[in-house]
């Protein structure tokens, strides 16, 4: 008896074996439940703790190019102030005619923004995720729309007390809706998993025209406000459905060297949510 | 033991952190990505505790997989490898070598050689494979997995003569 027990014992090593691969399959395959744990992904405190540090350290590498982009945001806003200023000038000349408008949006505000850092950027093959160092203790909260300062990154998939994981437009499980700017036809903008540079506008009507340099910006969403620069059309795309039209566009935000992003608190995203829910119900 | 034990926690938690926090980093013409720390198993002597390889190979996968946010396929793609990884040392070395064998750059080149070649092109298969469930592009999956696979072992062979010739000269 004692040795059949030994015997198993020592061989049932291969049973384990095949226990710890089907929990990993498991795992595969309820990616999404995975995926919003906190604990098994990158927002748990140690890996990004870990994450943290070394994207400190690395953020000096990227100084020079940050400083170059920030040096033309800048000189951008100052050009902008200008023209608002001698606009504004020119406004008060007859200021009796809008006293009755000022004041409104800036007490009404819909949307804010939460300045993070990018402490990880993990790209594996196609499944590509960002880790950020603001979490819910700072109002950061899942589905929240992340934006850097060319263009859009993607959404807030999972949140921790100080971090949270964004799934970026370079994922091919993201799917954002966006039209071309100068039309009101929208697609669906998807990443094709092989370049982090470009992606394609899908889903457009057949008879939708571009010209290279076109800008693509978001159009309805419940997490973007409307009108953000997704990217610029380069060139026709490939479809496999002869009905709709499909352009490539390069990506406005370079995720090589993401640095520094911005996290759009929606304020009336509950209420529009909830409202919708609500029609929805039967 | 208890030395063996620590030396091999350390290569694990280094191995861990090199995987994560540089080489995941490194993508050549973006098609190429070095997954060195299966290096770990490769290393392990011939007749270690089959629990013990196959529990470390698992725990390797998942903690890589909470790293990187890919749910479960570095921990099962590492399982199976660690599975099949005696069997793999019995093919490629002769079974008279001694107890405590460590595969080696320095014991037997080219079994090793082929014995690398085996472990991380499975491994790098069963990766990319277990990735295109999702996400089907066959010619980029092949592509992927041959370039991966040959600067995974280009590392290996390296970082193998390196601590021969740190051992040795002590």
């Amino acid at each position: 008896m004692r040795n059949l027990i030994n015997f198993i014992i020592r061989n049932s090593w291969w049973l384990l074996a095949v226990l710890l691969i089907v929990f990993s399959f498991y795992l595969v395959f309820t990616q999404n439940s995975y995926q919003r744990s906190v604990y098994l992904s990158s927002a748990n405190r140690v890996s990004a703790e870990l994450y943290r540090i070394s994207g400190k350290l690395t953020s000096y590498f990227y100084m020079q190019k940050n400083n170059e982009e920030l040096l033309a945001q800048n000189a951008k806003l100052q050009n902008e102030l200008q023209a608002l200023k001698s606009y504004l000038n020119d406004l008060a000349l007859d200021s009796i005619q809008t006293q009755s408008f000022v004041g409104d949006s800036v007490s009404d505000m819909r949307f804010r923004f939460i300045p993070a850092n990018v402490v990880n950027v993990s790209f594996f093959g196609s499944n590509n995720y960002i880790t950020l160092d603001k979490g819910l203790q700072e109002g950061v909260k899942a589905d929240m729309g992340v934006v850097s300062q060319n263009g859009i990154v993607g959404v807030i998939l999972a949140a921790s007390d100080h971090f949270s994981v964004v799934i970026p437009i370079v994922n091919p499980k993201f799917r954002l809706s966006a039209k071309l700017k100068h039309s009101e036809n929208s697609g669906s903008v998807v990443w094709d998993g092989k370049d982090l540079h470009y992606a394609q506008l899908e889903q457009l009507p057949k008879h939708e025209v571009f010209h290279e340099g076109d800008t693509v910006v978001t159009s309805f969403s419940r997490i973007f406000p409307k009108d953000m620069i997704v990217g610029y059309v380069v060139g026709q795309g490939k479809t496999n459905d002869d009905n709709f039209n499909a352009f490539k566009i390069r990506l406005a935000t370079d995720f090589y060297t993401l640095q520094h992003v911005l996290i759009i608190d929606d304020t009336y995203y509950e209420e529009e949510y909830s409202l919708e829910k609500s029609v929805e119900q039967p | 033991m208890k030395i063996s034990l620590l030396h091999d926690i350390i290569w694990f938690v280094g191995l861990i952190l090199l995987q994560t926090l540089v080489l995941n980093r490194i993508s050549v013409f973006g098609v190429a990505v070095p997954i060195l720390y299966i290096y770990f198993l490769i290393k392990l002597p011939r007749n270690s505790n089959l629990f013990y390889v196959v529990i470390s190979g698992f725990l390797m996968g998942l903690i890589i997989d909470i790293f990187l946010n890919t749910p479960g396929m570095n921990a099962a793609a590492t399982t199976i490898v660690a599975t099949l990884r005696k069997p793999l040392i019995d093919v490629f070395f002769s079974k008279v070598e001694y107890e405590d064998f460590v595969p080696s750059i320095y014991t037997g080149t080219g079994a090793f050689l082929r014995y690398i070649v085996v472990m991380v092109l499975l491994h790098q298969t069963l990766l990319f494979f277990i990735e295109s469930f999702t996400f089907f592009n066959l010619t980029s999956t092949f592509i992927h997995i041959a370039a991966s696979s040959v600067l995974t072992l280009i590392l290996i062979v390296a970082l193998d003569s390196l601590m021969y010739r740190r051992t040795s000269g002590i």
